[in-house]
């Protein structure tokens, strides 16, 4: 039974949820329908792009030219914000104490324990589950990875693209770290690297948009990418070139930071300090 | 018009789910039902004609999900 606080609260909290709902109603009323013709939006900048994108960018696909080119500044910055994030994820929830039972714990194995000494041993993880998930494994994870690598590098004509290549890649590596095994099938990834190779990931998409500038062109001007002989089809290659670098740089970025979030908070998991 | 339908059947679905979460006791259970309202708001971007945005709604609803069950394993609270 509920006493009668604790029954004022619930009716206040039905109470609030629906004055939201009601007020989302009301300001809904207000909005455009979606795909509305005589908005704004839809007046200016949609027709501007769809007359000029293909003269201007070369692109295969509207969106793409929209995410990589016209706003290619907005996508560099959501990158480093997403690098940011794992910085930070890092710094707060990175544990010295557990590298310390770490090299102890390798010491240890080398040698035998002094007498008094506190014996470590390595955590197994659960086995529970057993040949079934083992064999899904098996073929879940390929599939995504050649799925993840398909997204990539077809994203500039169909859906997808950079981020979402890259959380199929850490998908895959997530999907090996939940499923119990006697030991983990890609090896130990330390969180410290995976964020280094983060870094490596922004800086390919910044030094993408910096390569133009030293041949005469503007911050993230594919056209002027000095990789002409290599690509076929003069500047319409050279875009594809440069967003599937950017695109890369993503990918790489997206994996790393959520492959360190997913390693820092795992360790956290299993070391009890608080 | 059924995809209007459609369309409302599932912003009703939505509210329901999300208000639901907030009365849910069972930590776990906040999880899953969480990452019934992702699959919820998937379908919604599908609809509308996003299918990029439901592509990475779809890819991320996975992954947070497998980020909360962790942390709810890590504070060792499984109920309110």
């Amino acid at each position: 039974m509920m006493d009668r606080k604790s029954k004022i609260k619930t009716a206040g909290l039905v109470l609030v949820i629906l004055l939201a709902i009601a007020g989302g109603m009301k300001v809904g009323s207000f909005l455009p329908v979606i795909g509305a013709h005589e908005t704004p939006a839809n007046i200016y900048l949609s027709n501007y792009y769809i007359e000029n994108a293909m003269e201007h960018t070369h692109a295969a696909n509207i969106v793409t030219a929209v995410l990589a080119d016209y706003r290619g500044f907005d996508t560099l910055f959501e990158t480093c914000v997403l690098f940011l994030s794992g910085v930070g994820t890092l710094m707060i929830l990175f544990s010295k104490a557990k590298v310390k039972d770490k090299t102890l714990l390798k010491k240890q194995q080398e040698e035998p324990a002094e007498p008094g000494e506190k014996i470590l041993r390595e955590e197994t993880v659960g086995s529970y589950g057993g040949s079934i998930l083992d064999a899904a494994f098996r073929i879940i994870m390929p599939i995504v990875m050649v799925y993840a690598i398909y997204v990539l590098f077809h994203g500039e004509l169909s859906l997808g693209g950079g981020f979402q290549a890259g959380a199929l890649l850490a998908c895959a590596y997530l999907i090996d770290r939940i499923v119990p095994s006697f030991e983990s099938r890609m090896g130990e990834i330390k969180e410290e690297n995976m964020l280094i190779v983060a870094g490596i990931g922004t800086f390919l998409y910044a030094f993408t948009g910096i390569l133009p500038m030293f041949f005469g062109g503007n911050f993230l001007e594919y056209g002027k990418l000095p990789f002409g002989r290599l690509v076929q089809g003069g500047a319409a290659g050279l875009h594809a070139a440069g967003i599937l670098m950017i695109e890369i740089g993503v990918t790489v970025c997206v994996m790393a930071v959520i492959m360190t979030i997913l390693e820092v908070v795992l360790e956290r998991t299993d070391f009890d300090d608080d | 018009m059924p995809v209007l339908l459609l369309e409302g059947l599932l912003l009703v679905a939505l509210i329901s789910i999300a208000v639901s979460i907030i009365f849910e006791k069972n930590l776990l259970a906040c999880t899953i039902i969480y990452c019934g309202f992702s699959f919820g708001a998937m379908l919604l971007y599908i609809i509308v004609g996003a299918a990029d945005v439901a592509f990475t709604e779809a890819v991320i609803g996975t992954i947070s999900t497998v980020y909360f069950v962790i942390a709810i394993k890590s504070i060792n609270r499984r109920c309110k």
